[in-house]
This record gives structure tokens, C-alpha cells and sequence, in this order.
């Protein structure tokens, strides 16, 4: 399949109902796609429709084809945080000519300690849950696990990672962060969220939606690879505290479908939910061996010049974080990217880019590999 | 004793943190594995709230056991990597263990009463059950004793040594009749798996006790029982702010005693204070797996899904800590049956094992519009 248009809403907090912000990704991802709406076989949509939120409306796929006007499949594959990439892999798989794949979260109406426990929700309820385990504690244990099996790294390398992903979404239109200047020491001194991460360490909820259309017909971008792995619901299961399998598996699967090795990629753009994350994820991709992922942001390897960009949009860091949206704000990002026209994002090489989106901790990751045809 | 719980398949030693009965691969029954022996291997301190964990900063360690097993664990104390953690049970009257029910009552059960120095039984032992059956409700609603927390309680004595036809669950419920209750809640599958003796209270015979200027009619059932288990479910409740040890006290009572006293709210409390002097020494067992919040049972409350085990000796200290665990405003009745002698009410006097209390405050809705909560 490749994809032959792209949507996105800017990353913010709006005033608009979900199914406003999905129908506006949708309208510009079909517009971008040059076709209507009665050409779109399909459509495979992911939202969490939060119980907190103010709008009372849930069933989004009828909610959906209220807004198309349509009596076609709205396919729902809600995944967590992976609902996008989980989306993508499922309209990848459905054989139809033209689908429309869509992601929307609106959670800014919550106040933030409701936006924590929706997201705890992702976590096992009677181990993680009742024990106060929520997503920043959780990633906060795997950063406090990473940092003692391998001393070399510490908290200055996720404050890299941090600085550099707002350097990125500060030049990027669509992001939260977009004009605004975060400096090295702003992230140092933010304050702790879950020791040894602090709040700048942590991705930034936002409302928004993103779309493509995908399709048999051949263009410019070809979907190369694509990985989708599931794994334990609570990371304490796991073999190795310092490794997500499922980014290992889920990307393996990818590469093997591209045809190409983790050296070939050019650029990609992680599922930096939290900076030791995006850490622990250039080594489960195979970018480099376990234990030296630090290299890559202290020499600049991941930088928007450097040899292998990453998360040149902002990441979820500065771009934003609106749960199930994420994953397609990806895809669109390494669309533009592909296509060059990312504008002072653009990176210098982008004939293949890596989209990787996790749901829960660890528990759904996919792996998109797009191809400049 | 903190426990560490898997499940693994005894044929190819595949292993859950969830309950199965089956292995999905190999069609094995399933074995548990329990990991008592605890190291932290890691930790993070918390400064974010949630609705469950409003306290802030508090820790969660991650603990490994000596099957190599891990379970995270909230804690308000700070630990180093390496050190053990322990439970140590406490047997005094003052002591009130919290456990949090990690899918398996009976290991819940079982942890709670171990932690207050745990019950001599033997096959002689006469044993008497007192669940909340007072309104028919399914156990999901959380307006009867859960009949899971009964389950785990017998087959934990039993296995302790009791005998099951030396085992008494009883009730009476001065609204509907009680099978109505026992047959909704699923108690009265407990009762037929086990073999249990099922006793009707307002059956049996009463006689007259004075205590202060009250006059009760007690039920004799009381004095015919080595060892008592007041088993209430933890609900909130408009009159009295939580039905918990005490309340469930209530249904000793005659009928009469009860209609009498219910008049007169302040009365009532002055004679709820009273119970514990006028019964027999009992150890209550709070189930707050599902319990109950808002306006309790009578007027709309909902199910809260707490998944906690409070076990105590003494029912003022008992009631006491799920107040505090609850957030709940003051109980009068706790603080005058303490003055009476009946237990500690003092939080100074109070142990709480299991879990620390700070770590387990939590709001929830709390009944409004009592003419007796006393605003703090």
C-alpha cells in the first residue's frame, strides 16, 4: 500500500469536539489525497473517548459516519497511545483500494491529575494501579533500572533528548510547542515528576487528530514495512527491565518486510512518551547496541543535521501527545519529510523514515517503514 | 507478609500475574508459586496525584522474591536498592492490618489475618460467621458482604484446621427475608460448597442485656461460639457515616431493639458504642474488596471498586482506619465507644500493618447530608 494523502489538526488545546478536530484531519488528508470521500472504501478510525471528558459522546465510529454521510466500515482500533500506528497496520491489512485511517484524542477538558489516572488506566490495574504506579512512574523505574545497569548514561542524556525534540517542534506549525524556546536549563530545573524523570522529561497531552489515506494505486510513498507486536500488560514481567520487546519485535518484523537492515533508515520518528524512552528505543530498534544509546545524542547522530534525524516533527516531546492521534501525526510527518516539504524541518536524507508508536507501557508497539518510491 | 503471587502451569511452567485455571498452551493445571523473601531493585518517588493516589510524594518500589518473581509496591518510607522488605505481624488489639487483594481473596484473607498474629482453630473450634446481608444486592454493587471474601475465609480456616459443620454464617436482615440476600449476594453458594451451618438471627433466641440507659435484646447466638468473624462490607452510610465493624454489630440485635433505637439517631449512636462490651470478643474482618460510597446503601450510593482487606481484633480501631483510609469526616460512635474502654481510638495508639496508612488515604464520596457526622 502507499500513502497517498496526509491531515493534521495543529496539537494544542481546543475548543473543538473530537469529532470536529477527526472530521478537519480528514477533509485535509483527502484533499492532499486529490480524491472525495465516495472513493474511500473503509475508514479505520482510534480514539479512547475519555471517560473524563465533557463531551458525553462515545461510539465515535457512528458518530463518524454521522459527520461522512456515509454507511461504509468505520473500523474502531483503540490500542492506548498506539491507537494511530495500530490503525495504520489495520487498514494495511484489510485489502481494500482507498482507506481512510484517522486518530483523534481530545483530553484537555480534563484537569491534569483525571488526564493521569486516564492514563493509568493503560496500566495493569491490581499489581500497577492499586501500588501507584502510573505511565511517568512506570518509565521513571525503567529510567532508574537503565541508569544502573549501565552507569554511563544519567539524567543530562534524557535532558538532550528533551532539548532536542523541542529544538525540532519549535519550527514545526502543527506543534504545542511551536515558537516557543526551551532552553537546556529550563528542562534541568523543571521540577521532579517521578524520580529520576522531571516534568520536561515527561510528553505534553494535547488535543488533535491526524489522517491518511492509504491506497493500492502507486505513489510517491510506499508503505515498506509494517510491524505490530503485543507484549505483557505490566513491563515488571519482563526479562530485561531495560528493553520494550515488542519495539524490538514489532521493528524486526518491519525491516524484514522493507527488505532493509536499522543502518538503511534515515530518519525516524519515536514514541518519545518520556526521554528515557526515546533512549531505550534507539537501541531496541537496532540503531545500536543495548547499553550505548547515549552516543547518539551526545555526538549529535540524532540531531535535525545529524546522520540519522530523530523526531524531527517534536517528537510527542514538544509536538504533542493526544493519545491515539500520535501514531498518524507520525506517518504525516514522515510523509512531508519523504516528499520534501518539511520546511525548516526538512532533513537532509529521507528516501526511508521509521514511525514507531508504543500503547501502554510497552504493551502495543507498531513499526511503520515508509519508502520514497 | 507481603506476598508475591504467580500462577504457573504445572506442565510447562508458564507463568501469570492473573488468575487461570488452565494453561492456553499446554492444557496444565495451574500450580501458585508465592514469593515471601523481598528485595527492592528499584524505585521512583512520585510527585504526580491521581484520583487514587492523592498524597504526594510517595514511592513505588519495585520488589524481587526469591523465585525471581517482581511486584511493585507503593510506600511512603524511603528504601535503598538492596534492602529487604517486611511485614511484621502484629497480635496486639491495636493492631489493624490493610491488604490489597491482588485477584486471589483466599491469599488476601489469608495475609490480613496472619498480619494480627493469625487465629488458633482446630477441628473442636465452634465458629461463627456474621456477614452483611442486610439488603439483597449482588456482590458487584458492594451491599453485601462479597461472597468471594467468605469463600477465602472459610477455606482458610478449614485449612487451619476447623470443621466445617462446626461453622455458623448468620444474618438476619429486618427488611426482606434473608434468603432473599443470601441467595442474591451468591453467599448461599458459599454455604452449600463448604457444608456450612446457615443461622437465621432474628430465629434464634434473645435475651435482655443493660448496658448504660440502654436495654438490649441480644441474640444468645453470640455466647455459643468459641471464635467470632464480624465480617461487614465497607459501605459508606448516611446515618452513621460507614457501616463497618459496629454496624454490622447491629443484627445481633432483636428487631425491636433495633426499630427502638433507629428512631432516634443520637441514641443510636450512643448504643452502637456499646456493642462491643455487651458481644463477645470477635475479630472483624472489613471487606472493602467492593464496597460502597456516596450515600450508602439507602439513598443512590455506588460501588468502589477498593479491593482492600482490613483485619482487626478490636472494631474501634478498625473502624477508625477506614475512616482514615476513606478520608471520611469523624465517626462519633468510634470515638465514644473508644472513651467507653471498647479500643483504642487515638491514631497514636494505632498500628496499621500491611500497607502504611498515608500510602492508602484516598477520597471518596462521602455521604452528605448526616445529621450526626460532626464536622471536624
Amino acid at each position: 500500500m502507499y500513502i497517498k494523502g496526509i491531515g493534521m489538526t495543529k496539537f494544542e488545546a481546543s475548543d473543538k469536539p473530537s469529532y470536529v478536530l477527526a472530521y478537519e484531519a480528514a477533509i485535509e488528508a483527502l484533499k492532499d489525497a486529490d480524491i472525495p470521500f465516495s472513493k474511500i472504501d473503509a475508514v479505520v478510525t482510534a480514539s479512547l473517548e475519555w471517560f473524563f471528558s465533557v463531551e458525553k459522546q462515545r461510539h465515535f465510529p457512528a458518530m463518524m459516519s454521522s459527520m461522512f454521510r456515509t454507511h461504509k466500515p468505520i473500523i474502531s482500533v483503540p490500542a492506548g497511545c498506539a491507537g494511530g500506528g495500530h490503525a495504520l497496520w489495520v487498514a494495511n491489512q484489510l485489502g481494500y483500494d482507498n482507506v481512510l485511517v484517522l486518530g483523534v484524542e481530545k483530553l484537555m477538558t480534563c484537569k491534569s491529575e483525571s488526564i493521569t489516572d486516564e492514563f493509568t488506566m493503560a496500566l495493569e490495574s491490581k499489581w500497577e494501579q492499586l501500588e501507584g504506579l502510573t505511565a511517568p512512574g512506570s518509565a521513571a523505574l525503567l529510567a532508574g533500572h537503565y541508569f544502573n545497569r549501565f552507569p554511563i548514561a544519567n539524567t543530562d542524556d534524557l535532558a538532550l533528548i528533551a532539548y532536542k525534540n523541542h529544538l525540532n517542534g519549535a519550527l514545526n506549525p502543527k506543534a504545542r510547542f511551536f515558537g516557543k524556546k526551551v532552553s537546556l536549563d529550563d528542562i534541568k530545573n523543571s521540577k521532579i515528576a517521578c524520580s529520576p524523570l522531571r516534568v520536561m522529561d515527561c510528553s505534553i497531552s494535547v488535543d488533535g487528530a491526524a489522517a491518511c489515506v492509504i491506497t493500492k494505486d502507486k505513489t510517491e510513498v510506499k508503505i515498506a514495512g509494517s510491524g505490530l507486536c503485543t507484549d505483557r500488560i505490566a513491563p515488571f514481567e519482563s526479562k530485561d527491565l531495560t528493553t520494550w520487546e515488542a519495539t524490538s519485535v514489532s521493528s524486526a518484523e518491519a525491516y524484514k518486510q522493507a527488505g532493509i537492515s536499522p543502518s538503511d533508515i534515515d530518519f525516524a520518528e519515536l514514541h518519545d512518551a518520556f526521554t528515557i524512552v526515546e533512549l531505550i528505543s534507539y537501541e531496541d530498534l537496532g540503531f545500536v547496541p543495548k547499553g550505548s544509546g547515549v552516543k547518539m545524542i551526545r555526538d549529535g547522530t540524532v540531531l535535525l543535521d545529524g546522520k540519522l534525524p530523530i523526531n524531527p516533527s517534536g517528537g510527542l516531546k514538544a509536538k504533542g501527545h493526544p493519545p491515539s492521534a500520535t501514531g498518524l501525526s507520525q506517518i504525516y510527518s514522515l510523509t512531508q519529510q519523504i516528499r520534501r516539504e518539511a520546511g525548516d524541518l526538512q532533513v537532509k536524507n529521507s528516501k526511508i523514515g521509521l514511525a514507531h508508536n508504543i500503547g501502554g507501557v510497552g504493551g502495543t508497539v507498531t513499526c511503520h517503514i515508509l519508502k520514497k518510491v | 507478609m507481603t506476598k508475591n503471587i504467580r500462577w504457573i502451569c504445572e506442565k510447562c511452567n508458564k507463568k501469570w500475574i492473573h488468575p487461570v485455571d488452565t494453561c492456553i498452551y499446554c492444557s496444565g493445571k495451574m500450580k501458585k508459586q508465592i514469593g515471601t523473601t523481598l528485595k527492592v531493585i528499584g524505585m521512583t518517588k512520585v510527585f504526580t496525584p491521581s484520583p487514587p493516589h492523592p498524597i504526594i510524594p510517595y514511592n513505588v518500589i519495585m520488589l524481587e522474591d526469591e523465585h525471581g518473581n517482581r511486584m511493585p509496591k507503593k510506600v511512603m518510607k524511603d528504601y535503598s536498592l538492596g534492602d529487604s522488605y517486611l511485614d511484621v505481624a502484629d497480635s496486639s488489639d491495636n493492631a489493624v492490618s490493610v491488604v490489597k487483594i491482588k485477584y486471589d481473596f483466599y491469599e488476601a484473607v489469608k495475609e490480613a489475618i496472619e498480619l494480627i498474629g493469625d487465629v488458633k482453630v482446630d477441628a473442636a473450634t465452634k465458629i461463627l460467621i456474621k456477614p452483611n446481608l442486610s439488603i439483597p444486592g449482588y456482590a458487584y454493587i458492594g451491599i453485601c458482604t462479597n461472597p468471594k471474601v467468605l469463600d477465602a475465609l472459610i477455606e482458610y480456616i478449614i485449612e487451619k484446621g476447623a470443621k466445617a459443620e462446626n461453622i455458623t454464617i448468620a444474618e438476619q436482615s429486618f427488611f426482606v427475608p434473608l434468603e432473599k440476600a443470601a441467595s442474591k449476594s451468591g453467599v448461599i453458594n458459599v454455604i452449600k460448597k463448604f457444608g456450612v451451618k446457615y443461622a437465621d438471627i432474628s430465629l434464634t433466641e434473645f435475651e435482655t442485656v443493660n448496658a448504660r440507659e440502654f436495654s438490649f435484646e441480644v441474640s444468645k447466638i453470640v455466647k455459643q461460639f468459641d471464635l467470632i468473624f464480624n465480617v461487614p462490607v465497607i459501605k459508606t452510610d448516611m446515618i452513621l457515616g460507614i457501616d463497618g465493624a459496629f454496624e454490622n454489630l447491629t443484627r445481633f440485635l432483636s428487631k425491636k431493639t433495633f426499630t427502638e433505637l433507629a428512631k432516634d439517631p443520637t441514641k443510636a449512636v450512643n448504643a452502637l458504642a456499646l456493642l462491643p462490651s455487651i458481644l463477645s470478643k470477635f475479630i472483624t474482618i472489613g471487606d472493602a474488596s467492593i464496597g460502597m460510597q456516596g450515600n450508602g446503601p439507602a439513598e443512590n450510593g455506588e460501588p468502589g471498586f477498593f479491593n482492600l482487606i482490613f483485619c482487626s481484633r478490636n472494631p474501634v480501631c478498625h473502624d477508625k482506619i477506614v475512616q482514615e483510609v476513606f478520608c471520611l469526616r469523624k465517626l462519633p460512635y468510634v470515638e465514644l465507644a473508644g472513651k467507653l474502654g471498647a479500643g483504642a481510638y487515638e491514631m497514636s495508639k494505632i498500628k496499621v500493618i500491611g500497607s502504611e496508612l498515608e500510602s492508602l488515604r484516598r477520597d471518596i464520596k462521602q455521604p452528605i447530608g448526616s445529621r450526626l457526622i460532626k464536622k471536624d
